[in-house]
């Protein structure tokens, strides 16, 4: 005996262009990417005509270097908030991996080892978080604004208040050079960045995983009951993000030639900020790398627009605050109309 | 043999509530167990210790005589839980949820960075809910618009994507109605018979009495007691449940379980027997429908052939009468004029005075045979076509006919017309006088009568009416029309074919002093004349 489920929709005449025009704004509305990239395209073309210098080939190729790493650390925070926890960690990460990093390089070790021992830093600060928030069930936040903390600590305390100056040439390539394409030279790291994009989105796609990783932060009980042990997803998860922090902290080290024990202090909340304009849900359960990449991107040309258009970069703050309100506000409506 | 599972002292506390204390059992393998105890007894707390979903407080569990550890991997030692209240995931989709945590993907060793085969699994899946008789629009449906009842199955479906050794079935009944239930019923039968062992949780007696071999009963965290189910009765589990054999408790209990229960199952199966009931009278009410149509068909063809039967007796009878027509005519017009002719010559040769005398009496006899001849064709030819009829209409003929009717068999006739008889069409002329003609000849033929009366008449201004009364011997007792062209009497057949043709009644009846009457009622064709003042 089979049961008719489900809502049948009668279609009203009279309100039936209005019915139409709502629904297909719903599914746009509801695709904050699709949002994030129509904004984005806005505000391009707008500051195109606003100044002589945005829509240059330099201009975009310090846009990409400047996004670039916030970007890859966005992606592992990306599915850190999916599965309902976050990491206030990933600043002091980028900091201590490249720390580390520049003293492997120092001690003579070579590069490629050295850029090892940088992601191993950060996968096992971020293991570490995992294990704590997971198996000792402590909330998030607070878990990760003590390893915060004590990373940050680390790094000051190891080198003194004082960065690490000449580091190879071999190194600093990584955050430097230009890829040749034509008549384009197109940043190194902005290639990465695209590279990690595409890997994560894989792994969050099509892998069995991604299911775990979406179903924890949907519904944790489900899975316990299928018999995944969420404990070892969740760490798993923190460890990628770790790694993920020491990519950028690696990039960005690279670029600027030197390792800062202060590096990417207070960039906490713009690589949360990138994760949640590109549509990841601070409730869990929800977002896509593309919204990530296209969130940092977008961030990363309001503060450009900001300094081009020749007004005090303190109010890149304000822009950026507004914009996470409005993210969150159009997220918790989305998730208010999609209840049953 | 060895059992499965064995509990050993297993304790759970939430803070300051014991809700299990120190239980022990032993399932052994292919055994249906069933757990009762009323509300807040411990089953469920047992089923998700069994689960691995808490850590006892103390007490061991030994599966196949291997001591888990907590956490219990429990999937993957082959046990498999239905909790109570179904636990998907709500993004998910139907085949999503049936195979979390057990996708079949590639590579397959490769735990958790495998690709997922949607396709194998989609196929699967429908199988697995063909299985569970249940029917979802589509497998791509998210699992939070589905009813709790499908949101059960699906968790149970859940259970059926890999082999068991041991399901734990926790009180899933609750959340299905009657046709559910008793799938989900069958299912642990089969399972049993398939040597998965089952620990079914209930508080309905009558489930637990339906497939469990053992009834282990737990009251307030405590196992009191266990039981086989033949060897026990409903009343000791209950009382063993609520813990008292008084009878003034037991059996308001007892009723209280059977009533509810009880009740419920059979107002579920009432109300699937109703929808049943009504699917069913839909379906006879089409299929009457469809009967009455046929029959109407049928009808409609029965009543084709019958017109068309009746025309072609009509065109048959027409055509005999037009037959009869030119044979009387050409007997009248080359028979009997030869003959007249012959005659004539005879008599000329006899008046011619050279003849010898005995040759002239027989000439003069065969004369006479010849005009006794002509006598008997002109008879034959009135017979076949009464001249008189087309000329002077059916009064005349008829009494021209029954004169020498009469004349020839010796029996009186009387012939009474309506007086305003007039002019008639031309079948129903011939007809009425075909009529009279049988009827005489069947008096002559089987009456043995003395006299006969014929009567004519407009009994309204729309039917005539005929009757043809004799004095004869009648009609026997078995008379029937039916047997009288078996017999090969095929006069008054006759008489009621050419009656029915013409849209009339007949009647036979026996006359009061002896003798048969033929009542002949036909309706009288008129011109339709049109009322003053309607439109045609």
């Amino acid at each position: 005996m089979s049961k008719d489920i489900g809502v049948l929709l009668q279609p009203d005449k009279r309100t039936w262009v209005p019915q139409l025009i709502r629904r297909n704004w719903q599914l746009l509305v509801d695709r904050q990417e699709f949002v994030i990239f129509v904004l984005l395209l806005l505000v391009c073309i707008f500051l195109s005509f606003a100044t002589d210098t945005f829509f240059t080939a330099k201009n975009f190729a310090n846009l990409a270097r400047g996004f670039s790493w916030i970007a890859i650390i966005a992606f592992g925070e990306c599915i850190v908030i999916i599965i309902g926890g976050i990491d206030l960690s990933v600043g002091a990460v980028v900091a201590l991996a490249g720390l580390i990093s520049a003293y492997s390089l120092h001690a003579g070790l070579p590069v490629p080892l050295a850029i090892i021992l940088g992601l191993l830093t950060g996968a096992l600060i971020g293991g570490l978080n995992g294990s704590v928030i997971s198996r000792l069930s402590l909330p998030p936040f607070i878990v990760t604004l003590g390893t915060m903390s004590i990373v940050r600590g680390l790094a000051l305390g190891l080198t003194g208040g004082w960065p690490i100056r000449s580091l190879p040439q071999e190194f600093r390539m990584l955050g430097q050079y230009d890829v040749p394409l034509g008549s384009l030279a197109i940043p190194l790291p902005f290639l990465i960045m695209l590279g990690l994009a595409v890997l994560m989105s894989l792994l969050l796609n099509r892998t069995v995983l991604a299911g775990y990783i979406y179903t924890l932060g949907n519904s944790e009980r489900a899975l316990q009951v299928s018999g995944v042990n969420p404990t070892y997803i969740k760490i798993l998860v923190y460890s990628v993000c770790g790694a993920l922090a020491a990519v950028g902290g690696l990039l960005l080290t690279a670029r600027l030639g030197v390792a800062a024990p202060t590096a990417a202090q207070g960039y906490e909340l713009d690589i949360i900020a990138a994760a949640v304009i590109g549509g990841v849900s601070l409730f869990g359960g929800r977002g896509s790398i593309l919204g990530v990449l296209l969130g940092a991107a977008f961030m990363q040309v309001l503060r450009n627009g900001i300094v081009l258009l020749g007004f005090p970069s303190y109010w890149q703050s304000v822009v950026t605050g507004t914009i996470i309100l409005g993210a969150i506000l159009l997220d918790s409506w989305r998730r208010r109309s999609n209840l049953p | 043999m060895d059992p499965l599972l064995r509990v050993i002292n297993l304790s759970k506390s939430f803070g300051t509530l014991p809700a299990l204390q120190r239980i022990s059992f032993e399932v052994f393998p292919g055994e249906v167990v069933g757990l009762a105890g009323r509300s807040g007894s411990g089953k469920t707390v047992l089923a998700m210790l069994l689960a691995g979903l808490y850590k006892p407080d103390t007490g061991d569990i030994h599966f196949d005589d291997k001591r888990l550890q907590w956490p219990l991997r429990v999937r993957e030692l082959g046990i498999e839980v239905i909790h109570q209240k179904p636990d998907l995931a709500e993004h998910l989709d139907i085949t999503g949820n049936i195979f979390l945590g057990n996708e079949i993907g590639w590579p397959a060793n490769v735990k958790w960075l495998k690709v997922p085969n949607r396709r194998w699994m989609d196929k699967e899946a429908t199988r697995i809910l063909a299985q569970l008789d249940v029917h979802p629009r589509s497998l791509h449906e998210k699992v939070s618009n589905l009813t709790s009842e499908q949101r059960q199955m699906i968790a149970i479906g859940r259970v059926m994507t890999r082999p068991a050794r041991l399901i734990i079935v926790d009180e899933p009944t609750s959340l299905l109605t009657y046709p559910y239930q008793q799938n989900l019923l069958s299912l642990i039968r089969n399972w049993h018979q398939e040597g998965t062992a089952v620990i079914f949780c209930s508080k309905d007696l009558d489930h637990l009495f339906a497939v469990a071999d053992r009834i282990i009963v737990l009251r307030q965290g405590f196992r009191v007691a266990s039981h086989r189910t033949d060897e026990t009765t409903r009343e000791e589990i209950a009382a063993t449940l609520i813990g008292t054999t008084d009878r003034n408790e037991l059996t308001p209990t007892i009723w209280a379980l059977d009533s509810y229960y009880r009740a419920r199952e059979q107002a579920e199966k009432l109300r699937h027997q109703q929808s049943l009931l009504k699917s069913d009278l839909a379906a006879r009410d089409t299929l009457n429908r469809r009967l009455v149509d046929q029959l109407g068909q049928q009808v409609y063809a029965l009543d084709k052939a019958n017109i068309a039967l009746q025309d072609a007796q009509r065109r048959l009878l027409t055509e005999r009468e037009e037959e009869r027509k030119h044979l009387a005519r050409e007997l009248h017009d080359q028979l009997i004029q030869d003959l007249l002719g012959i005659n004539y010559q005879l008599e000329e040769i006899e008046a011619d005075s050279n003849l010898p005398p005995h040759f002239s009496q027989d000439l003069q006899d065969i004369s006479d045979s010849i005009r006794l001849f002509i006598e008997d064709l002109r008879r034959i030819c009135s017979d076949l076509r009464p001249p008189t009829i087309d000329n002077l209409g059916l009064g005349v003929a008829l009494q021209s006919y029954t004169r020498d009717w009469s004349d020839r068999t010796g029996i009186d006739v009387n012939l009474d017309l309506d007086v305003n008889l007039g002019r008639l069409p031309e079948t129903i002329e011939l007809s009425i006088f075909r009529i009279v003609q049988e009827s005489l000849n069947n008096v002559r033929n089987h009456a043995n009568a003395t006299a006969v009366d014929i009567h004519l008449k407009h009994t309204s201004p729309r039917s005539l009416t005929i009757s043809i009364a004799d004095d004869g011997h009648g009609l026997s007792e078995e008379f029937n029309l039916s047997t009288l062209s078996a017999k090969g009497h095929y006069g008054l057949l006759g008489i009621s074919e050419r009656v029915a043709l013409l849209g009339g009644r007949l009647k036979f009846l026996n006359r009061a002093g002896g003798g048969l009457i033929i009542q002949v009622e036909v309706p009288h064709p008129r011109v339709d004349m049109p009322i003053q003042g309607t439109p045609k």
